[in-house]
C-alpha cells in the first residue's frame, strides 16, 4: 500500500525548490505519502499526438510500474499529470482504482483547511489565480478548490480575474507548441497578467509558471506583478515569511 | 519523420514568420490582438442589454444545444419538410448532395448575369462559389462595406469574418479610394461611409439583377429564410433585385422560425455587434392588388432561389465522423476570439474558409488532413477554449485532435513533437 507523492516530470527536473514545498504540505497533512525514484512520465505531453494503441501501451507501462510499487493512491503537483491520470488511464485501464488526486484537492478538503490553519501575519495581500486549462478541463474540473484554500487565508484577499473558471485564458504553453513557437504565450500569457488587480499572480501548473515567468522576465513587458507557484506561497505564510517577495 | 512533414513545418514556420517582419499578416495580427483582447473581456460585460454576454449564453446555451441536437437527429425529414414548405412559399428550392451539384445549379441560376451582388457569406467560401465566380469570369460585386474594402485593397489573406475590411487604417483606404476613384476624402471613418452611401448605394438600389446571400437560418417549418444585418445591404440587395439566391449548407435550417430567431440572436449577442436588421423571408415579392390576381415580383424580389447543400454534412451524420458535431454550429465565431492561437497568430492560422480552427477544419474536409497541417493546425495548444465558449456545445477541441493524430499517424506532424511524444515513450520523460 503506497501513498505516492507525483510530482511530474516537468516540476522534477526543473522546480526543485517548488517539489520540496509541496512534499512538505503533503506531509505535513499526511506523513504516509511518499516519492519514488525515477518514475515515469505519465504521458500527457503525447495525448493529441499519439495514437490510441501507442498511448494504451505507455498507460499500461506505467500502470505496472504503480502495481510494482503497490500504490493506491496518487497527489500530484501537476495540472498535466492530473487531467492525465484521472482521464486517460481509466479509459485504457479497465478497473483502473487508483485514487487520483491534486495537491489543491488535498488541501481543500475542509479537515485539511482546519489543519493547515494558515494566516498570513502583516498588511493585507490581495492575489490574483489563474484556472490553468489543465486543471479547469479535467474530468473533475479543479476550480473551487484554490477559491476555498486562497479565502481560508488570514490576511490574503482573492481578487477574481475576468476570465476565470472553465473561461479564463489559456497561458499558451500546451500542446508542445511553446517548445518552437512562445508567439501563443507571448501574447496570451502577457494578457493573463493585464486582468485582475491583485499584487501577485498565482497558478497550479508548472507550464503555466513556465509561461508566465518568462514574460514577467522580460523588461519590455513591464509586468511588475510576480508570478508564484501555488505551493511556494503556501509554504511562505506556513513559515511566517512574506509570501510575494 | 517523412519529407513531407518537414516542408510542411517549413511552411508553418515561414508564415509565422512574417509576423515579425512589417507585413499584410503583421498587420492584421496588431489589429486582431486588440480586437480578441476587447472581445475576451467584453463577455463579461453587460453592454448593450441588461445581461452579459456570458449570462446570455448560460441562459440560453440549453435550449441552443437541445434544438441543435434534435435538428441533426432528424435532419433529412427536416430538409424535406423545408423543401415542401418553401416551395408552397413560392421560392424555387434546389438540393444539391455536392458542392459540384450546387455549382451546375448556381450557373444555371446566373444564366447570362456575369455581375452577382453578394452579401457577407462564409458559406459561399465552404460551398466552392467564390472559386467557382472566379473560374466562370463572373464579377463578384460584394455588397458589405468590409468586403468592399478588401476588394477595394485586393487583400488575399484570411480576413475577421465579422468585419472583414476593420484592419485597414483609415489613412490607406482615403489614400486608395483616391488611387482607384480619383477622389480626396477626409481621413475620418464617417466621410468614407458617406462618400460609399451617397455612391453605392444607388447602384445597388437600380442596378441589381441577381444577388447572392446565404442565411443565418432557414426555418424548415415555416420556411422562412432568417437573415441578420447591421449595414442594410442585405435588406437592398434581397429587395431591389429581380433574382435573390440563397446558398446554404443544410446544417442551416432550424426547426421554426423561433428556433431561428434564437440562432440569430445568439450570433448577435456573442458578437456584441450592433445589428439593426432581422430580415424574414418568406418568398417572392408580390401583389393581388390588380383584380385580386396575384403577380410576383412586385417592389421586391421576383425570383427567391434557394439551393441547400448536403455535401460533406449528412455522411459526417449518418457515418458519424469524428466532426460530426461541427453541424451544430451557427457560424457566431466565438471560438476565434477566445481561441489562444488565433488570438496569437492572427491569420497566419487560418484557411481560405476564414480564421482559426474552424476554417482548419473545413480546410480538412474539402482539402485534406495536409492542407489542415500547412494552415498552422499544430499551433493549436490544445487549451479547449473554443468548446468551452461555444454557445452550440461543438467540442472543436476534439476535433482538432483527431486531426492532429491523423498527421501524426500519417508521419505529417512537425518534427519537434514527434521527438517530443518519442522521448515519452522511449526514455518515460520528455525533459530528460
Amino acid at each position: 500500500m503506497t501513498k505516492l507523492i507525483y510530482l511530474g516530470c516537468l516540476s522534477s527536473s526543473k522546480y526543485k525548490e517548488t517539489c520540496e514545498n509541496a512534499m512538505k504540505i503533503i506531509k505535513f497533512l499526511d506523513d504516509k505519502f511518499v516519492t519514488l525514484e525515477n518514475p515515469p512520465c505519465c504521458g500527457a505531453l503525447s495525448y493529441h499526438l499519439a495514437s490510441d494503441e501507442e498511448l494504451k501501451s505507455h498507460v499500461t507501462f506505467v500502470n505496472e510500474w504503480f502495481k510494482e510499487h503497490e500504490v493506491t493512491e496518487i497527489v500530484t503537483i501537476c495540472a498535466g499529470c492530473y487531467n492525465y491520470l484521472s482521464h486517460y488511464y481509466k479509459k485504457f485501464i479497465p478497473g483502473f482504482n487508483i485514487k487520483v488526486r491534486h495537491l489543491l484537492q488535498l488541501m481543500a478538503q475542509p479537515d485539511n483547511i482546519l489543519k493547515l490553519n494558515l494566516k498570513h501575519q502583516g498588511k493585507k495581500i490581495t492575489v490574483n489565480y489563474h484556472d490553468a486549462c489543465h486543471l479547469r478541463n479535467a474530468d473533475i474540473p479543479i476550480i473551487e478548490e484554490p477559491r476555498k484554500i486562497l479565502n481560508s487565508i488570514e490576511g490574503i484577499q482573492l481578487k477574481e480575474m475576468e476570465n476565470r473558471e472553465k473561461l479564463s485564458i489559456c497561458c499558451g504553453a500546451g500542446g508542445g507548441v511553446y517548445s518552437i513557437f512562445k508567439e501563443n504565450s507571448d501574447y496570451n500569457a502577457l494578457a493573463i497578467f493585464k486582468q485582475g488587480k491583485g499584487r501577485a499572480l498565482l497558478t497550479a501548473c508548472p507550464f503555466c509558471y513556465t509561461a508566465l515567468k518568462r514574460i514577467q522576465n522580460n523588461k519590455e513587458n513591464k509586468v511588475k506583478k510576480p508570478v508564484i507557484k501555488f505551493e511556494d506561497f503556501i509554504v511562505k505564510i506556513m513559515d511566517g515569511v512574506d509570501p510575494i517577495n | 519523420m517523412s519529407e513531407e512533414g518537414k516542408e510542411l513545418f517549413e511552411k508553418v514556420k515561414e508564415k509565422v514568420d512574417r509576423l515579425k517582419e512589417n507585413t499584410l499578416e503583421k498587420q492584421f495580427s496588431d489589429f486582431w490582438k486588440m480586437a480578441c483582447y476587447a472581445k475576451y473581456r467584453s463577455y463579461e460585460k453587460p453592454l448593450q442589454y441588461a445581461d452579459s454576454v456570458n449570462d446570455y449564453i448560460e441562459k440560453n446555451k440549453e435550449e441552443l444545444t437541445q434544438m441543435r441536437e434534435k435538428f441533426v437527429q432528424n435532419i433529412d425529414s427536416y430538409v424535406e419538410t423545408c423543401i415542401k414548405r418553401l416551395e408552397k412559399k413560392k421560392f424555387r428550392v434546389y438540393y444539391a448532395k455536392t458542392n459540384e451539384e450546387a455549382h451546375e445549379i448556381f450557373l444555371k441560376e446566373l444564366g447570362d448575369n456575369k455581375i452577382l451582388y453578394k452579401s457577407k457569406s462564409n458559406q459561399a467560401k465552404d460551398l466552392g462559389l467564390i472559386d467557382l465566380c472566379k473560374e466562370n469570369n463572373i464579377e463578384i460585386k460584394e455588397t458589405d462595406l468590409g468586403d468592399v474594402l478588401v476588394q477595394l485593397f485586393d487583400y488575399k489573406l484570411p480576413s475577421y469574418q465579422v468585419g472583414p475590411g476593420v484592419h485597414f487604417k483609415v489613412e490607406d483606404i482615403v489614400a486608395k479610394i483616391k488611387e482607384k476613384y480619383g477622389v480626396e476624402l477626409i481621413p475620418e471613418p464617417a466621410e468614407i461611409v458617406k462618400y460609399f452611401r451617397n455612391t453605392y448605394r444607388k447602384e445597388l438600389l437600380n442596378d441589381v439583377k441577381v444577388s447572392l446571400t446565404s442565411a443565418n437560418a432557414i426555418a424548415a417549418e415555416e420556411g422562412c429564410v432568417v437573415l441578420l444585418e447591421n449595414e442594410g445591404n442585405i435588406s437592398l440587395i434581397t429587395r431591389a433585385t429581380e433574382k435573390h439566391i440563397v446558398a446554404v449548407g443544410i446544417t442551416k435550417l432550424v426547426p421554426t422560425v423561433f428556433d431561428a430567431l434564437l440562432v440569430t440572436k445568439m450570433v448577435e449577442r456573442t458578437n456584441n455587434a450592433d445589428l439593426a436588421y432581422i430580415s424574414l423571408i418568406y418568398g417572392p415579392s408580390g401583389t393581388s392588388d390588380v383584380a385580386g390576381t396575384a403577380v410576383k415580383g412586385m417592389y421586391g424580389a421576383k425570383e427567391v432561389v434557394v439551393i441547400l447543400v448536403d455535401d460533406w454534412r449528412t455522411k459526417a451524420i449518418h457515418e458519424n465522423l469524428f466532426y460530426k458535431e461541427l453541424v451544430n454550429c451557427i457560424s457566431c465565431k466565438t471560438c476565434n476570439f477566445v481561441c489562444t492561437a488565433s488570438r496569437a497568430f492572427g491569420n497566419v492560422y487560418a484557411s481560405k474558409y476564414g480564421l482559426g480552427a474552424l476554417a482548419i477544419i473545413k480546410d480538412y474536409i474539402h482539402n485534406g488532413i495536409e492542407a489542415a497541417v500547412a494552415d498552422g493546425l499544430f499551433l493549436c495548444t490544445g487549451c479547449e477554449n473554443c468548446s468551452n465558449w461555444c454557445p452550440a456545445g461543438v467540442n472543436l477541441a476534439d476535433i482538432m485532435r483527431q486531426l492532429k493524430k491523423e498527421a501524426t499517424e500519417k508521419d505529417i506532424c512537425p518534427p519537434y513533437l514527434k521527438e517530443y511524444k518519442d522521448k515519452i515513450f522511449r526514455d518515460k520523460n520528455p525533459f530528460q
